[in-house]
């Protein structure tokens, strides 16, 4: 099987990107994928390994090293390399319900982790991947597969994030049948409207969930279970019923003036209001239908991928300038000795919205070390500037953990019309936990009855991804879904094939 | 009688025993199929009835088939159908009377074959595999006619079956047939008896109520109870390749990574986060995951406990030879276990000569263990001496009863030079040693090596196998100092799927038992007990040394501390950490020191310490044999584990007994009585001080074993390679006994005048040895048998002149020297890989056999040869090109001048008569290497570049 040599012999080799300055001109996403030829020998490169550390999904210093979904890489890799599309899609889907999310959004954790990179280039798992699912959908293979047999259980999905659509997809093919109910006004969760067009184009999504419509689940949108849906009535309509409601507070920022400043929001409000926008609009932003960075001074506080979506949105609104604070230093930008394959590596990366904010302005937006330690307003009480402050790490004498303290001295004002507090989120909403009645965690996150369940403490009642784990990736929320699913078709029907 | 030429046979072949007819013949088909939830024992029972039935009817073909499984039916177990009716009929005397084939969608696997024929089955139809091959076909994923593809599929199980059968020494399909030569491992005893009656399983297991289960199990992810959809593809198993999700392995990334991570940093911290997932309490993949230890009520302070430094002198890496892995791999083990007295094993390719030398960076790169295995590659005077250990290699733990295999693009030039053979062709070893066909042979073999470095241990590596206990007693009688044995579970990548997963058992089995065995017969004292196959922690060691080992080997996670992350690959020279490969961009890669290796064994003495402490054992001697610290686990008596029975392992009748391993319990080889000691040595002594030639004469007798073996010893301690040929002459006259001239080096010459035993010039390293028979013999020279069997196996150079026959097997494995001889046995040259051998008389059956190097020369006068000689890998030729003829002329004109041969002096004077007459015989491989080495040689290159350039061209 495959190709020994390959990685000997071929070059990584990645689909093209639009140029900077090109595709800030729109909301599209922005590769062109590697001719077949090219995708075949770039799956030659895998050196099918006796141990692929690339699917194994371990966790090293708190750190996810490979597929959490355990894909079969190796095994598909091969079959892209042999030009086998359709047995390459059947093992792909075999772990995986959302390839065509997961090669556009996940960090490929995979090539980190790919015993390639060890020396040299990773094999290019994840536009294998991608090739893989849109061949798929262009011959007909990804079309619906309705179950043959019903078992007549009903069973009620409260969220439309990506571990809902998996437990949806996988319970629905078990012959359950599944309702799946979402609060906005369009499938998808995070993947609708916390992630840009440009990272993952909405017909995407659209495109698989009406796949999964014609395999029977029923989809229900404005649906705000404990708010206009009562928890109680869905209750007693379904023999089982699972949050997968995410992580969805936004974790604040703590600095003087922050409760009265206008034009201060939360990155995923500007990114789903950005996305709406467009998509009311036949693709085009229309002033006042969304939050707008054109022609403004932008901060944004926060490193993390959300961070550069911000940074990118930004750029195509037309901001006048773009700033990424990020409280902890500049990671190197190759692994340090300390933090080996197949760790995830500590790096700096440079993503597209960064890239792009070099194009434009001619510098990176990153700014390290540093936070907003005041928001100053004009007199109409709209942002006008921030105080930045420098921080240093300290370790807490009572906890021994390192903490970022801000540096006397160091303040220093910075223009700034729109501020954009990208810090991530913290736990599960309670409107929802408290109508449903389920146990939380320490962290607000739904707790399970045991480690290996996803039973909450309310009979009937299972949860998964983010609103169970606390914030993550949509791999692992995928894999949540899929090990939720066969546990609840397991309380169900007494056992699972799943 | 009906004849079949394969016993798997294509569906077709079925469809035509079937619908025969022929007066005599009747096939009826049973089914082995129920009901699903009924019975599996029933359902055995009422197969008999049906058996009974169709041959009461007078059916003499029974044909067991499990077609028709569907919602409702499901199939008993292939292998057990045919163990349970085999059983049944030869119960009932009826088996002779009639053939059972199986017609089975369950066997794929050559192993599968194996154990169907091995338990009755007189031929097989594995319609699923094939109509799998047709699937493949007809998907585009195979490109290849049907036909042509199951006939190949067919053909590679047969071949399988045929290697397997080998192994077990046996040469005919028919003679496995029914045979049962197995060792379970996890059946339990009333299956056993039952169905597979005589089998060996040792330590229970399974019931037939569990495989009822499993059976029901595969059969509902099939067909789901209540008819919902269920997924069709197919499971990774992960049984060979891992896949994460799937079947268990012991080294899995997180493993690896740890292991790797805290060698490297020196982390003792992070060494035991891995032991701890290698010794996870719930997870237990190994028969020692089963064991636990019975703490006394006080142990003792870790500082009493003896030092780190002490216990790694105990540690030696595995057998892994320079060719399997690259230089710096090899290099880099022997460097960190000579820093810490430990052993390092060279394995079975010969070591380059620098090593034997401190090196000018003041490391130590030499093996102080060097093994001796079939093949003999490069088992020269230096290279023995050089040893402070000797291995033999009986067999190897993860795949029994097989050799060594180097493919022939991992054979580069450099490999070639160590191992005396030619790039760019594949390197078999032989399965057997030729030298041993009796534990009398392998005590022989260990006394030629105990002269040929008589201050280095002898050891042997066995194989953990039912009977390693009786066996171990006759190497220990035979004067091996150290007995090793090696258990299933360490690793080759390179080695057959089917020996790396249902050969070999587990060393736990076997150590105990050897020990056990020992201690019985009072040999215990006597030797040492070396022990390995996946140790990984200190855990496993402290449960090895209570089981009786006292040495321990690793192999795997020394070259995962080097980098190793179990590709795999071993056989493909694709390692991409420079590991197990040659390939010089890739051995760039490389990225492990000896501090890595040292960091682990230094680790896991650590760790064992930790144990020893709460044992309450000073020294690992203290330790050694102690059952009594050993329990079951506690969580493993009920349950699925509580049905496997440790008794085998733990029930010890002499586990308070000490076992003192002194100097002065060790075998006498009394090397004192010698002819070397007594004669030769003290007489040379002075010319050997003063580097003068000298010369002697003695009279021997056929007792007087390895003789001038002591005195090439010493030669090659004093001059190496250095001295000039003949300049130490001993003229002996009698009969040579065993092993005469065996491993001399060069500048030793021994003239015998009569007549040797077998053995005659075992790894010939570069001496001469001349024979011919007495002055006052009136035979006929060239038609008496002067020298026995085995002459000359694994000679490495020099010259043999023999005036007369050799017995069986001449020359097997010679890789350098020139001999002449005036007749042979069979298998003369047998896997000769070079050197020059002629012939002036006739040879026997299956000359040149695996031949892959040198060159033959026959005088075939009656031209007769070519229905002797083994042409499957050589050519047989006239002799034309001028250089060979000068070559044959100056070998034969040699001979006749040292042994006054009639014969060679009639070929030689008349030798344009004779010219004609001689046959070359020249391995392809060989003869297409050479050739382009001279065409780059005439390009002007050296002749290493020229290697190389060759090599390259056509191997990679």
């Amino acid at each position: 099987m495959g190709k020994p040599t390959g990685f000997l012999e071929y070059e990584r080799k990645e689909a093209s990107a639009v140029s900077p300055l090109c595709r800030i001109k729109n909301f599209n996403e922005f590769h062109t994928p590697l001719s077949k030829e090219e995708q075949q020998k770039q799956a030659a490169r895998c050196m099918e390994c006796g141990v692929p550390f690339c699917q194994a999904g371990m966790t090293i210093k708190g750190m996810t090293s490979g597929c959490p979904l355990n894909n079969l890489i190796p095994e598909w890799n091969d079959l892209v390399y042999q030009g086998n599309y359709e047995m390459a899609y059947r093992r792909l889907h075999k772990t995986s319900n959302f390839p065509e999310f997961t090669c556009r959004v996940c960090p490929a954790l995979c090539e980190k982790a790919c015993t390639c990179g060890l020396n040299g280039d990773a094999v290019s798992t994840k536009e294998n991947e991608m090739a893989i699912i849109e061949y798929a959908y262009a011959n007909g293979l990804a079309e619906a597969k309705p179950p043959k047999v019903r078992t007549g259980k009903k069973v009620a999905v409260i969220g439309s994030g990506p571990s809902g659509l998996a437990v949806a997809d996988q319970l629905n093919r078990r012959g359950h049948s599944v309702t799946v109910y979402e609060r906005n006004d369009k499938v998808g969760g995070l993947l609708r409207y916390g992630i840009p067009n440009m990272k993952l184009e909405k017909q995407i999504i659209d495109r698989k969930v009406k796949v999964m419509e014609q395999e029977g689940i029923s989809f229900i949108v404005n649906a705000n279970v404990g708010d206009n849906v009562k928890a109680s009535d869905v209750l007693s309509k379904y023999d089982a019923v699972i949050l997968c409601c995410g992580s969805s507070n936004p974790r604040d920022i703590v600095a003087t003036g922050r409760k009265e400043a206008k034009g201060i929001y939360f990155a995923v409000d500007f990114l789903t209001s950005t996305t709406k926008c467009l998509w009311a609009n036949n693709m085009q932003l229309v002033d006042g239908q969304y939050i707008s960075a054109k022609g403004k001074d932008v901060i944004i506080i926060g490193g993390g991928d959300t961070g550069n979506d911000c940074v990118g949105t930004a750029i195509r609104h037309g901001c006048k300038s773009v700033t990424q604070l990020e409280m902890m230093p500049k990671a190197p930008d190759e692994r340090a000795e300390s933090n080996p394959w197949p760790q995830w590596p500590l790096v700096c990366k440079t993503d597209y919205g960064q890239q792009e904010a070099v194009a434009k302005f001619g510098h990176d937006p990153r700014i390290y070390t540093t936070t907003v330690k005041e928001f100053k307003t004009d007199k109409n009480g709209n942002l006008k500037s921030v105080v930045l402050v420098s921080l240093e790490s300290q370790v807490d004498k009572k906890t021994g953990r390192k903490m970022m303290v801000p540096v006397e001295g160091t303040e220093k004002e910075v223009p700034c019309q729109l501020c954009l507090i990208a810090a991530g989120f913290l736990g599960a909403q309670d409107y929802v936990t408290k109508a449903f009645k389920v146990d939380v965690d320490g962290r607000t996150n739904v707790s399970s009855v045991n480690t290996n369940s996803f039973a909450t403490s309310v009979k009937k009642v299972f949860t998964a991804g983010d609103m169970h784990t606390g914030q993550s990736l949509v791999v692992k929320a995928i894999r949540q879904g899929r090990d939720c699913a066969r546990e609840v078709d397991e309380y169900l029907m007494g056992y699972s094939n799943l | 009688m009906l004849q079949i030429n394969n016993p798997i046979l294509t569906t077709t072949d079925l469809m035509k025993i079937k619908s025969m007819k022929v007066p005599g013949l009747k096939a009826e088909t049973v089914p082995i199929i129920y009901y699903k939830n009924t019975s599996l024992e029933k359902a055995i029972e009422h197969l008999f009835v049906e058996v009974d039935r169709v041959n009461r009817e007078g059916a003499n073909i029974i044909i067991l088939s499990d077609r028709g499984v569907d919602e409702n039916h499901v199939a008993i177990p292939s292998l057990l159908a045919v163990a349970a009716v085999q059983r049944h009929l030869v119960q009932t005397k009826k088996r002779t009377s009639l053939s059972v084939i199986l017609e089975s969608g369950e066997p794929r696997e050559v192993h599968h074959f194996a154990t169907l024929l091995g338990y009755g089955a007189s031929a097989i139809n594995p319609y699923l595999a094939q109509e799998t091959i047709a699937e493949l076909i007809e998907k585009g994923q195979l490109k290849k006619d049907v036909h042509a593809a199951v006939d190949a599929y067919n053909e590679a199980v047969i071949n399988g079956i045929i290697k397997i059968a080998s192994k077990m020494g046996i040469s005919t399909v028919q003679s496995y047939q029914g045979a049962k030569i197995f060792e379970a491992i996890g059946i339990s005893t009333d299956v056993i008896d039952k169905y597979f009656t005589g089998t060996i399983s040792r330590i229970g297991g399974i019931t037939l109520k569990d495989i009822e289960e499993q059976v029901d199990m595969q059969h509902s992810q099939a067909f789901d109870p209540l008819d919902l959809d269920v997924d069709e593809t197919l499971d990774s198993r992960g049984q060979h390749k891992m896949r994460s999700g799937a079947e268990e392995h012991l080294y899995n990334p997180a493993t690896i990574h740890l292991l790797q991570l805290s060698t490297r940093t020196g982390d003792y911290n992070t060494f035991k986060e891995y032991t701890s997932l290698v010794n996870e309490e719930d997870n237990i993949r190994n028969l020692r995951g089963l064991i636990d230890f019975n703490y006394p009520k006080k142990g003792i302070s870790i500082d009493e406990v003896e030092s780190v430094d002490s216990i790694v002198k105990r540690f030696k890496t595995g057998a892994m030879s320079y060719g399997s892995i690259s230089k710096e791999a090899h290099e880099t083990m022997a460097i960190a276990m000579n820093m810490l007295h430990g052993k390092s094993n060279s394995g079975e390719g010969g070591e380059e000569d620098e090593r034997y030398e401190i090196g000018p960076d003041g490391l130590n790169r030499c093996s102080a263990i060097k093994q001796v295995a079939s093949g003999r590659f490069g088992v020269t005077s230096k290279y023995l001496v050089s040893a402070k250990e000797i291995q033999i290699k009986m067999a190897q733990g993860a795949k029994p009863g097989e050799g060594g295999h180097l493919p022939g693009k991992k054979v580069y030039p450099w490999i070639a030079k160590t191992r005396l053979s030619t790039p760019g062709v594949a390197l078999i070893s032989p399965p057997p040693h030729h030298d041993i066909y009796s534990i009398e042979d392998l005590a022989e073999l260990i006394y030629d090596l105990k002269n040929a470095n008589k201050d280095a241990r002898i050891s042997v590596k066995l194989v953990s196998e039912a009977g390693v206990g009786t066996i171990a007693s006759g190497v220990a009688k035979a004067g091996a100092q150290v007995i090793l044995i090696s258990g299933y579970d360490g690793g080759t990548g390179a080695a057959p799927k089917s020996s790396i997963h249902n050969a070999g058992l587990p060393w736990e089995l076997g150590l105990a038992e050897a020990h056990q065995t020992l201690m019985m017969n009072g040999l215990r004292n006597k030797v040492v007990i070396e022990t390995d196959g996946k140790l990984m922690s200190g855990r496993d060691v402290a449960i090895a040394c209570a089981l009786g080992a006292e040495e321990f080997g690793f192999a795997t996670a020394p070259l995962v501390t080097m980098g190793c992350v179990m590709m795999r690959v071993c056989n493909l020279d694709t390692c991409p950490v420079g590991v197990a490969t040659q390939n010089p961009e890739l051995r760039k890669r490389f990225s492990g020191k000896p501090e890595y290796v040292v960091n682990f064994m230094r680790f896991i003495a650590e760790e064992l310490r930790e144990y020893m402490a709460q044992l309450g054992c000073k020294t690992v001697d203290e330790l050694c044999g102690r059952t009594d610290l050993l329990k079951v686990k506690d969580n493993c008596k009920n349950g699925a584990y509580g049905k496997v029975d440790m008794s085998a392992v733990l029930n010890n009748p002499f586990e308070g007994e000490k076992i003192s391993y002194e100097n002065k319990n060790v075998y006498n080889f009394e090397l004192e009585k010698t002819v070397d000691e007594k004669i030769l040595l003290k007489k040379l002594s002075s010319a050997i001080k003063a580097g003068k030639p000298s010369e002697l004469t003695v009279d021997i007798s056929n007792t007087d074993r390895s003789l001038g073996t002591l005195l090439g010893a010493e030669l090659t301690r004093h001059f190496g390679e250095s001295l000039e040929e003949d300049t130490y002459r001993v003229n002996c006259h009698g009969a040579g006994g065993q092993s005469f001239g065996a491993f001399i080096p060069k500048g030793l010459t021994l003239e015998l005048e009569g007549d040797s035993n077998d053995y005659f010039g075992k790894g010939l390293s570069g001496g001469k040895l001349i024979v011919y028979p007495s002055k006052e013999a009136t035979y006929k020279q060239d038609e008496n048998i002067i020298i026995g069997n085995v002459a000359l196996y694994g000679a490495t150079s020099g010259k043999a002149f023999i005036n007369g026959v050799a017995g069986e097997r001449f020359a097997v494995r010679n890789s350098g020297a020139t001999a002449v001889v005036e007749g042979c046995g069979d298998h003369g040259c047998e896997y000769m890989t070079g050197g020059c051998v002629v012939v002036l008389g006739t040879t026997g059956k299956n000359f040149a056999a695996g031949m892959s190097g040198g060159i033959a020369y026959v005088l075939d006068e009656d031209a007769t040869l070519y229905k002797r000689l083994n042409k499957s890998m050589v050519s047989l030729e006239t002799v034309t090109d001028k250089y060979d003829v000068l070559e044959l002329k100056e070998i034969i004109k040699e001979h006749v001048k040292a042994t006054g041969s009639v014969k060679g002096k009639e070929v030689y004077e008349n030798f344009s008569e004779y010219l004609p007459k001689f046959k070359r015989i020249v391995p392809f491989d060989y003869k297409k290497m050479m050739q382009t080495i001279v065409q780059m040689e005439e390009k002007g290159l050296s002749s290493e570049q020229a290697q190389i350039e060759a090599f390259n061209l056509l191997c990679r």
